[in-house]
């Protein structure tokens, strides 16, 4: 258990490592990054002030342990209107955060119980229907769906609200707030989770400690239950910790721009449009540990629910 | 120019020289404790009483480039700036040409020249005190220019190309500005600049350009917690990207300069980067003011265009227009130019710009000082162009099949006409290729001279109401620099450049008596086709039903005036 | 996750489309089987017409713009189409403007298929990268194991750990900015290739993690250790004995990458990180239409619809691919 801790732990620093410099090395391709900076007709001496207070006069490995240095010592400023960037992410989260909690709730559980009805109909109509819907669930793109969800419900029914973020102070506005884009997000990932889950159960029906439990004489809802079940539940789980994952770090930029929530995925998006490097790495840096830390969370998870995984 | 938009409305007439020196006499006369907007000597709206109490919503589509005026040159920092942070002078608060005056503000008067013009002198008001009860010295000026310069303001450019020893103290050289002597004991500052320039009264009375602040303000950039101002504002709540308020200076009224008035309701401004989004919240009433600077995206222009009783279209200082690079091929070819502006179809494209653009064909704009009045030398812009004289033009140059890339930023409507003109270039004969680069990197890229773009998307927003501003900036041979060049036609014309040389001196409160010598100088340029404009902005003035439109002042500069916002 | 499914053996009830109980003919060879399987999978072959029908529409694009709308993918017929607000008429269902015009004035069926040209040629070719890339690095881990599995290994977790959209418009709005030197071939910011690129790369260690795990549990086989007591070269052992033995996964991956290429593609561009202007992508012809909502919803609806439709065509059809070879692969989808 220590050494998987250690061995996690020495990966999650690796990792972030790696993350920083690769999107640190991705923006280093702009030819003149204080031109963008200093605005139309900058004078020489402006250039110059520029390219000094933000080290761009530094060489380029100095420049990305300075901006280390300023991210984990929570004084990283943001290029364009140099606000700090730890600050900014604090005030985006509870977007974000309200997204994914909500949209992971209905994307798992509505996964799962397609998921279930989908392998016990297994070859039937409702499995052949349920597959057709996750199918075509996993072909939309979230920002084609959102957008038609916000123009029919949002624009012309008026039963919801087409976009924007509303406060969880107001829990009834927050609620008509993100309703449209929880269900937006979600419909990827149930057509995903039912049919990953489908396949699994299957397979876990026919696996060989299956057959030593029938065999053993346990009946076959204690069988469903604790055996196939619990080992079918190991990929969702996997599943479920790298997406909510990627969604709290900021992956949900599609969703976030089409309903215009002001979230860290489109804090993310707008700071690259703007060529503004702070905001990008620090955003990418946390996104990567969400899904390294979730991801070892879901490592211990499956020692619970698999009885051949031994740490 | 300003980042984002900023429109205009009209500047002119003979009228104004005498306005200004009546504003400037009444200005000198009045004692600094004259009381909040009474008697005001600006000519509309605003300052005459009216309801007082309530907040108004103000919906803009980005944050201003920074709260700290030391750094801000934005649309949408100048309009709260205006209003938070006065300077020795400001643009009049009224609506339409008496927008464009400018009066006094910390100054007792308008600046008195010497030196042929290189002097500048004026005298701080005595007893005024900022928001914090802090007392304005003269000595702030300087404070202001060289914080400005130290902190790299996005406009720094005004400073360091005209006042003696700005440049030097900007690259380090100089402990201090030397062109700006401040007496604090009788107020009196003494501004000597390094050439004649007119426009040097334009850049002391534009919005948050040099504000007073105390000389105790942090030498850094203070976004969040910007300097100390004078004015009938005070930022407050700064929640970056978000918002901010503007509350009224409770002790800005006791001490109100002659015609700027005291604020009468509490100011909240929100971000709203959907246009949608924005312009419907003041559909419907959830928001009280449309950012000027943002455009009615073409869903709703339709819609809100019927909105009589609180829309307006008004019409900007704002040029959009292609330049043609006279040292690449094919346009280093005066036939091929001509081909182009007489190609250009510029009804097409005030329709892709959902009605908001007017098409022209003249660098200066309509309400500019100097806008021509001769006809088109290339045809009428308002009826479609004359294809099959241009493609002949084409032919006859010998460039027909040459290769033009054309550069474009990549958002709307910028794009469309973009698209537009490619196509147009290939109909006459080009072989047009579009090059579109990212908003953040366009103009950095096309002012890079080794670039060399050929052609491409460029536009102006007057800084001030005088031509010397486009012209400085956008024709002047000068103005070409390997970077941050802003001549992308790198047109060096010596009759050009010897008018220039004769103009600009000129001071910014004189510019009527040299509008002749300036409309013949925008014909050349125009026939000379080094660029070829096609349109100029509107503005929207749009507001909720809860506001009463009749008593809003628009200025020309800084679009609705917070201060004059109340409710029916 | 790691897949690491080898078997081959059909277990029926798996798929939801065959029939189950049904015998299959005895002694034949996995592809045969798979091919017969699919045969039988009416529904998966409907929707890979249905695919192909797509493709073959796009392809017919400058015949349907040249003799049935007479006018080009980027000609703007600002006069007629736009109204005085700029706003686009709908579709006529006529010849001309058959689907409506967009926001400059173009015909919105023509661009439509030129649009998907687009599209799908960018999926195919970052399928492509994909597929060659990820196998080739999954073979070498796999096989070789060792430091060079521990960097190749490292750099799928780098990928993988980077949230796919973010990548995608890293390297999109940097590219299109500096322009990409491939040592052989210089792009342009403008050139499609760059998005393909992109996509493509971001997907390797889907792939290639996979595939890597199914060498490495090839390599202890005994056919392998026969084949190299032979004193055959790692080069024939890597591609004349375990690539067949991982092709059949490879082949599942082909549609599934596909699919999701051309939907990251329409988001990408539909940021404005992907296919550059004027050239059309579903994904930028959606984005420009969204930015007309709630007014002119066909500019939205069209490119929309006929995405979702090639895309369902090739998650079906793939489906049925994957049932009729390797019935037990379990995939992860990214959005």
């Amino acid at each position: 258990m220590g050494r998987f801790v250690i061995r996690r732990l020495a990966s999650l620093v690796g990792v972030l490592i790696a993350i920083s410099i690769l999107t640190f090395l991705i923006f280093t391709a702009i030819p003149h990054p204080e031109l963008s900076l200093a605005g139309r007709f900058p004078t020489p001496a402006t250039l110059a002030h520029i390219r000094h207070q933000w080290g761009f006069d530094r060489p380029v490995y100095i420049r990305y342990l300075l901006i280390m240095k300023l991210i984990f010592t929570g004084q990283i400023i943001s290029y364009t209107q140099q606000t700090n960037v730890v600050s900014q992410l604090v005030h985006y989260l509870p977007v974000t955060a309200s997204l994914a909690i909500g949209a992971g709730v209905i994307w798992l559980s509505m996964g799962i119980v397609f998921g279930l009805l989908s392998a016990w109909r297994a070859g039937r109509w409702l499995d052949r229907g349920l597959t057709v819907l996750s199918l075509i669930g996993v072909s939309t793109p979230v920002f084609f769906l959102g957008a038609v969800l916000s123009y029919y419900f949002g624009d012309k029914l008026g039963w919801l609200p087409a976009g924007d973020y509303a406060p969880l102070s107001n829990p009834f506005e927050w609620l008509k707030h993100m309703i449209m884009p929880w269900f937006a997000l979600s419909v990827l990932f149930i057509g995903v989770y039912s049919r990953v889950l489908r396949s699994t159960i299957l397979d876990t029906i026919n696996d060989d400690y299956v057959r030593t439990a029938r065999a053993k004489g346990l009946t076959e809802r204690q069988v469903m239950v604790r055996h196939v079940l619990r080992n079918s539940m190991i990929p969702i789980i996997s599943l479920f910790g790298l997406d909510f994952a990627a969604v709290i770090g900021g992956g949900a930029i599609l969703t976030e721009t089409v309903f215009n929530l002001h979230g860290i995925g489109q804090y993310a998006e707008q700071s690259v449009q703007a060529l503004d490097i702070p905001p990008v790495m620090v955003i990418t840096i946390f996104g990567a540990f969400m899904v390294v830390l979730i991801g070892a969370i879901v490592d211990l998870l499956y020692a619970v629910l698999d009885p051949r995984i031994r740490l | 120019m300003r980042k984002y938009k900023r429109p205009l409305w009209a500047v002119v007439a003979v009228a104004m020289a005498f306005a200004v020196a009546a504003c400037g006499s009444s200005g000198s006369s009045s004692t600094s404790s004259s009381s909040a907007g009474a008697s005001s000597s600006t000519t509309s709206g605003g300052s005459s009483g009216g309801k007082t109490g309530g907040t108004a919503s103000v919906v803009e589509g980005t944050f201003p480039q920074s709260l700290d005026p030391s750094i801000d040159f934005t649309t949408q920092g100048g309009e709260v700036h205006w209003l938070t942070h006065l300077g020795v002078l400001s643009f009049a608060h009224a609506s339409g040409n008496a927008g464009t005056q400018i009066i006094p503000a910390i100054a007792t008067a308008l600046p008195t020249t010497s030196n042929g013009g290189k002097t500048y002198t004026f005298t701080v008001r005595s007893g005024l005190k900022y928001s914090d009860g802090t007392p304005v010295k003269a000595s702030d000026f300087k404070f202001s220019v060289e914080r400005a310069l130290k902190l790299g303001w996005s406009a720094a450019s005004f400073l360091t190309s005209t006042v003696q020893g700005a440049a030097d103290y900007a690259k380090g050289k100089a402990q201090t500005v030397s062109g700006i002597i401040a007496d604090d004991a009788s107020g009196k500052v003494t501004v000597h600049l390094v050439t004649p320039y007119g426009a040097f009264e334009d850049v002391l009375a534009c919005g948050g350009c040099v504000p007073f602040m105390p000389a105790s303000t942090p030498m850094k950039p203070e976004p969040n917690n910007p300097p100390v101002g004078f004015g009938p504002y005070v930022i407050k709540n700064i929640q970056p990207n978000v918002g901010f308020d503007l509350d009224i200076n409770p002790n800005y009224a006791s001490q109100a300069i002659p015609g700027i008035p005291a604020g009468k309701m509490n100011i909240t401004v929100k971000v709203e980067s959907n246009t949608t989004t924005e312009a419907s919240d003041v559909i419907n009433n959830s928001a009280d003011v449309f950012d000027w600077g943002d455009t009615i995206p073409p869903a709703e222009i339709q819609q809100v265009s019927k909105l009589t009783d609180r829309f307006r279209a008004v019409q900007s200082n704002k040029t959009f227009y292609w330049f043609l690079n006279v040292n690449e091929k094919p346009f280093n070819n005066t036939l091929a130019r001509e081909a182009v502006a007489t190609a250009v179809d510029r009804p097409a494209l005030a329709r892709l710009g959902s009605g908001a653009l007017v098409p022209g064909c003249y660098l200066l704009p309509p309400a500019m000082v100097g806008h021509p009045t001769q006809t088109c030398p290339y045809g009428d812009p308002n009826s479609p162009p004359n294809v099959a004289k241009a493609k002949q033009l084409v032919q006859q140059s010998g460039m027909a099949g040459q290769p033009v890339t054309v550069w474009a930023e990549n958002r709307q409507p910028r794009l469309q006409w973009a698209e537009n003109y490619a196509a147009t270039l290939n109909a006459i004969g080009f072989k047009a290729t579009l090059k579109t680069i990212a908003d953040a990197e366009y103009f950095s890229t096309i002012e890079t001279l080794k670039n060399h773009p050929q052609t491409g998307f460029a536009d102006w927003q007057q800084d001030f109401p005088n031509p010397t501003d486009f012209y400085q900036n956008l024709v002047d041979g000068n103005a070409i620099l390997p970077v941050g060049n802003s001549n992308y036609e790198e047109a060096n014309d010596p009759h050009i450049q010897s008018e220039l040389k004769a103009l600009y001196p000129v001071p910014a409160t004189q510019v009527d008596s040299v509008a002749s010598r300036w409309q013949a100088l925008d014909y050349y340029t125009a026939q000379k086709a080094y660029v070829v404009p096609y349109g100029y902005l509107s503005s929207p003035e749009f507001l909720s039903s809860r506001i009463d439109f009749s008593k809003v002042v628009f200025s020309p500069l800084e679009g609705n005036d917070f201060s004059s916002l109340q409710l029916k | 996750m790691s897949t690491t499914a080898t078997g081959t053996e059909l277990s029926a009830e798996s798929s939801a489309w065959a029939d189950a109980g049904e015998e299959l003919p005895p002694g034949l060879g996995p592809y045969q089987l798979a091919w017969r399987r699919l045969k039988r999978n009416k529904v998966a072959l409907v929707f890979g017409a249905l695919f192909l029908l797509v493709v073959i529409l796009c392809l017919l694009a400058p015949v349907y713009s040249h003799d049935i709308a007479h006018t080009g993918p980027n000609d703007e017929h600002v006069d007629t189409a736009l109204n005085q607000f700029g706003l686009p008429i709908g579709p006529t269902w006529h010849a001309k403007f058959f689907l409506g015009a967009d926001n400059t004035g173009r015909d919105v069926a023509v661009r439509l298929l030129y649009g998907g040209r687009n599209s799908l040629q960018i999926g195919a070719e970052a399928t492509l990268i994909t597929i060659v890339l990820a196998t080739l690095l999954g073979i070498l881990a796999g096989y070789f194991r060792g430091p060079l599995d521990g960097l190749i290994s490292r750099v799928f977790e780098l990928i993988w750990a980077y949230p796919v959209i973010l990548l995608g418009i890293a390297l999109g709005v940097v590219l299109a900015i500096s322009g990409l030197d491939l040592g052989f071939t210089r792009l342009s910011g403008n050139s499609l290739q760059i998005p393909a690129i992109i996509i493509g790369v971001i997907y390797i260690p889907y792939v290639g993690k996979p595939v890597r795990g199914q060498v490495l549990g090839l390599r202890e086989r005994e056919f392998i250790d026969a084949a190299r007591q032979q004193g055959l070269g790692h080069m024939r052992i890597m591609f004349s004995e375990i690539l067949p033995n991982v092709a059949s996964t490879i082949i599942v991956f082909i549609p599934l990458i596909m699919a999701n290429a051309i939907l990251t593609e329409a988001g990408l561009s539909f940021l404005g990180a992907g296919v550059r202007p004027p050239n059309p992508s579903w994904g930028t012809m959606i984005g420009e239409g969204i930015g007309l909502l709630p007014a002119a919803v066909h500019t939205m609806l069209v490119p929309g619809i006929m995405l979702v439709l090639c895309v369902l065509g090739i998650n079906v059809f793939g489906d049925g691919v994957r049932d009729a070879l390797d019935p037990r692969a379990k995939i992860r989808i990214e959005h």
